[in-house]
């Protein structure tokens, strides 16, 4: 098949916007699926995606379109809706010519869509504008359009109006996908390179491996070699989505499918890798191979100890499905048996958290995120540290940079001061302000990555009246005045509970840990001194006072066997809880000093 | 019978009277008012049960007679009983342990007479304690005792006359104040509750009286009392923790400046004076208990006798048991019992006589709370003791706990 017929495609929009209902109806209208098929959004293949109306895993489907009088093959290419999956959204992107912009007409540009189309026009795909909703009685659309050749730079009059739940103007759309989207060029003589832009395990058949052909082709029965791992495999099956995987022979240049060749486990594939044949390989891998960057870091402990092999098992299962999670097990005198995941971003860090509990019914008590830091050791080593337990000693650091991130907000003129209030008191650095329309703006700081992911995305909500949305880019680490936090109980520093802070909240986020700590630890038969330390010295203290009166007044004989029994009821709750420093800390204590869900 | 002197160590004899006038808000105690039972049938059957188990072959000494140390006389109250029955009562006890080295019986103050007092004391008994809790009105009133502070000195007085020469009070800290007492019941028109002020009034009141014993309890809400019922309703506030502790230490400093020894977490005497018969209980050492609801160490085991009156004398009368419930701690649960008895006394445990008595070393089988609690100051040990501190003594539950179990 000549590549002048394929036109491979994405469609990028804000959560809500209709992507999914998007991607239904053209499947409806290329006849892929019937009406009644397409009522589950077939592009989602997991609960917890639809519910929360956004997708996880990019998938690919293709599809038949009569256009003047030629059948084109349309690869729909799926893409994460959220930049939190910045990697996997880039990688999706770059296996396509091009992509709908979809934007709510009631809505208008959200920060989603801006990211989106920022990384959409980094891999150089062709964007086309389109209107959704347009059938509501709040639509805006021509605001809309105004916004969408303000910010993105599509021209208002080039968008198409469209409603993906009627079917509105979808035919035009798809018209347009064949006539304004360039086709891939033809490289079919050249060695083989394919971009791997996603993956998934099957528990049959091992791994999947989403491919878009880009020169040369696939074969089944062809010796493999992925490059970027190094490994080489046999391909057992290759195939398309249609949307049910129906086999072929091969895959050639320009076209989009799956790969199968006896990979067991996702994290022998990495996204972003290109598959070449083995015996006649191409001269580089294609661009753009990032392995995936952990940004975010919390540790998950099982409600009930008896939970922790459960919880192992959960893990491993979630890591099939999800090479960019990571779980590494933590042993914490404070806090038993647990893990430390390491996630792209809040929101995957979320949906691990709600899969979790979903798929396994495992209670987790989550500790508040962290971030990764990156630290110059004297010796002129760069180390990346994910835990403050990790950090090396004060004397061993050249210096300690943070993440900072490029941070998109679009809110309404009247939420402005509020948000920059926010902003500000996080020490986030404002870039641009931007209008999109007369009465919404799009900000865009510079964010230390620390300051944003606890509680900023609840916080700015709440100024915002639930207006305004967020979206955020890594860029990079810079040097800062950051500090680790100890904090000691009765002159103990406890491990589990020291942080990496900047200096400037450090006595502040000590004190509200001690508040909390106090709250949590029973009294002692003696007086507890809590304390936040910055290397050897106390910058803020608390006391918890030791009980005064704890007797028995009378017993005699026939009290002993009741009184016996009180008594080992007595030592049995001690005995639940951990010991520090002669301490005694029930976990749960501990867990809600630490759990982020307050 | 075999041939040895004795087959049994020296025990106590307690015998419950559950019977009271009427039951003050506070107690835990197994008691019903007297006028709704026939005193007459359950003396017989207490007599019965004292019979029986002075029958079976373990409760004799050669001689054929049990071997009792101390009997207690306790309740419920005791001095409610008619003369006739009481002194029946005491009587038969007597001529079936003659010649204990303590003879103990609990009077109410107001509900006995010097002719009585003269009684008992030709009777046999030896040692007199009295029910005084308090002498300030409100705290009587709020308490719901029916003496009043007067009756008290009378009974020490009479007591004294009497010719008994070890004479107890009971006596209560930490009493709430009410806000529901009527205040024209209030002789000083306050709501009552002991203050650090009216607890010392108490202990001096008690002192000057030249009693050899005094207990001193911080008032306990037990489960199922009137009283406790009313702190859940928000009717009474507890003492607050700091002002009890404060109380507690006055007791110890007050009794210890008049010449008053502790001996155990609430109990003082003058050197010599210390009540013998609960001594056996904090020595962990055997006790028989008759009547309803009646506790015992006996041949190993712990039993409970039924806390019911009608259906106790229907059990002795039919010739069945009264037990109720009954235990037999293994030999590492009779050590944690002694350990936590024992740690009660300011003696502490004597390392000799516990190993003597439960087989183990309390040292080695304690060592983890002992390490611990001697970094804390909350027990100290010598060569031959090992006790707690003073610093302990107010706290002592949460030390214990850790010795009943290993």
């Amino acid at each position: 098949m000549s590549t002048e017929l394929i036109r491979n495609f994405s469609i990028i929009a804000h959560i809500d916007h209709g992507k999914s209902t998007l991607a239904d109806r053209i499947m409806e209208l290329t006849g892929a699926v019937s009406n009644r098929e397409a009522k589950a959004q077939l592009l989602d293949d997991m609960d917890i995606e639809r519910e929360r109306g956004i997708t996880i895993k990019a998938s690919a489907v293709t599809m038949n379109y009569e256009h003047g009088g030629k059948t084109y093959m349309l690869n729909l290419i799926d893409t994460p809706g959220h930049v939190d999956f910045h990697y996997e959204v880039s990688r999706a992107l770059s296996a396509c010519e091009g992509a709908l912009l979809v934007v709510d007409a009631t809505q208008g540009v959200q920060a989603q869509t801006v990211a989106n189309a920022y990384l959409a026009t980094s891999v150089n795909a062709e964007l086309i504008g389109v209107i959704n909703k347009v059938d509501l009685p709040s639509a805006q659309p021509d605001i809309t359009a105004e916004e969408i050749e303000h910010v993105l730079g599509i021209r208002k009059q080039d968008c198409f109006h469209i409603s993906a739940k009627s079917g509105l103007g979808v035919h035009e759309l798809l018209d347009a996908i064949v006539t304004l989207l360039p086709p891939p060029p033809d490289n079919s003589d050249k060695p083989t390179a394919a971009l791997v832009f996603d993956s998934e395990c099957d528990a049959y058949r091992g791994v999947i491996c989403y491919v878009r052909v880009f020169s040369g082709e696939l074969k089944v029965k062809q010796k493999i070699r992925f490059m970027g791992v190094g490994r080489t495999h046999l391909i057992t099956e290759l195939g398309k989505f249609t949307p049910k995987m129906s086999p072929v022979d091969r895959l050639s240049s320009g076209e989009v499918g799956y790969v199968i060749a006896n990979v067991r486990q996702l994290s022998d594939v990495t996204i972003g890798d290109t598959i070449t044949d083995d015996a006649n390989p191409a001269d580089k891998p294609l661009p753009g191979y990032v392995p995936p960057m952990q940004m975010v870091f919390s540790d998950f402990y099982p409600g009930n100890n008896t939970d922790y092999p459960n919880l192992r098992t959960a893990f491993e299962k979630l890591a099939l499905n999800d090479a960019s999670f990571s779980f590494i097990p933590q042993n914490s005198p404070a806090l038993g048996f647990g893990f430390r995941c390491g996630f792209l971003g809040l929101l995957h860090m979320e949906i691990v958290q709600e899969r979790l509990e979903r798929e396994n019914n495992i209670d987790v008590v989550q500790t508040a995120p962290t971030v990764s830091y990156e630290v110059l050791t004297t010796d002129g080593k760069t180390t990346k540290i994910d835990s403050p337990a990790d950090l090396p000693d004060v004397s061993a650091i050249e210096e300690l940079r943070e993440p900072f991130v490029r941070l998109e907000i679009i809110t309404t003129t009247d939420t402005i001061g509020g948000i920059m209030q926010l902003a500000e008191s996080r020490r986030c650095k404002l870039i641009k302000t931007d209008y999109l329309s007369q009465n919404r703006v799009m900000m865009q700081y510079k964010a230390p990555l620390a300051e944003i992911v606890y509680d900023f995305y609840d916080l700015l909500k709440g100024i915002s009246h639930g207006y305004a949305t967020m979206d955020y880019e890594f860029t990079g680490f810079e040097i800062g005045d950051l500090v680790k936090i100890n904090i000691l109980v009765n002159k103990i520093p406890v491990d589990a509970l020291s942080l990496i802070v900047h200096r400037s909240v450090a006595e502040n986020r000590g004190r509200k840990m001690l508040v909390r700590l106090r709250k949590a630890i029973p009294r002692h038969q003696f007086e507890i001194p809590l304390q936040v330390a910055i290397g050897g010295k106390i910058i803020a203290r608390e006391s918890i006072k030791p009980f005064r009166k704890d007797v028995t007044a009378k017993l005699y004989g026939g009290d002993v066997t009741r009184k016996m029994k009180v008594l080992k009821k007595q030592k049995e709750g001690k005995k639940r809880m951990k010991n520090i420093g002669a301490v005694e800390i029930p976990q749960d204590a501990f867990m809600s000093i630490l759990d982020s869900s307050d | 019978m075999n041939s040895k002197k004795h087959d049994f160590e020296p025990a106590g004899l307690y015998v419950h009277i559950p019977f009271c006038r009427t039951k003050c808000r506070y107690c835990g105690f197994y008691s019903e008012p007297i006028k709704n039972h026939a005193p007459r049938r359950l003396i017989s059957a207490i007599i019965t049960e004292l019979t029986e188990k002075r029958g079976q072959p373990a409760l004799s000494n050669i001689e054929g007679e049990p071997f009792f140390k101390t009997i207690y006389i306790g309740g419920g109250s005791p001095s409610c009983l008619p003369a006739k029955q009481l002194f029946q009562l005491i009587g038969e006890i007597t001529s079936r342990c003659p010649k204990p080295e303590e003879f103990t019986i609990e009077i109410n103050p107001g509900q006995v007479n010097k002719d009585t007092l003269n009684q008992l004391h030709t009777a046999g008994v030896t040692r007199i304690s009295i029910g005084a809790q308090s002498f300030n009105s409100e705290e009587l009133i709020f308490l719901g005792r029916k003496h009043s502070v007067a009756d008290i000195g009378r009974a020490v007085r009479s007591a004294k006359e009497a010719g008994f020469d070890n004479i107890g009070l009971d006596l209560i800290f930490a009493i709430p104040p009410s806000t529901s007492l009527p205040s024209t019941t209030l002789e000083t028109g306050r709501a009552g509750g002991s203050t650090l002020k009216s607890w010392k009034h108490s202990l001096r009141s008690a002192i000057d009286l030249g009693v050899q014993h005094i207990s001193a309890y911080a008032l306990t809400y037990e489960e199922q009392t009137p009283l406790q019922k009313a702190v859940e309703t928000g009717e009474v506030t507890p003492v607050n923790e700091e002002t009890d502790r404060q109380m507690y230490d006055m007791t110890i400093d007050e009794l210890e400046k008049a010449g008053f020894k502790q001996y155990e977490i609430s109990n003082f005497a003058k050197p010599g004076f210390e009540c013998r018969h609960n001594l056996n209980y904090w020595a962990n050492t055997p006790y028989l208990g008759i009547g309803p609801a009646a506790g015992s160490y006996w041949q190993g085991k712990r039993t409970l006798n039924i806390a019911d009156i009608k259906k106790y004398i229907e059990a002795i009368e039919q010739g069945k048991n009264v037990t109720a419930e009954s235990e037999t701690p293994d030999n590492i649960q009779v050590a944690c019992e002694t350990a936590v008895l024992n740690l009660r006394r300011r003696c502490g445990i004597i390392l000799d006589e516990f190993k003597k008595q439960t087989g183990f070393d309390a040292a080695k089988l304690f060592a983890e709370p002992i390490g611990k609690y001697k970094k804390l100051g909350l027990i100290r040990t010598t060569g031959k003791r090992l006790y707690l501190t003073r610093n302990a003594l107010p706290i002592a539950d949460s030390v214990l706990c850790d010795f009943s179990t290993t």
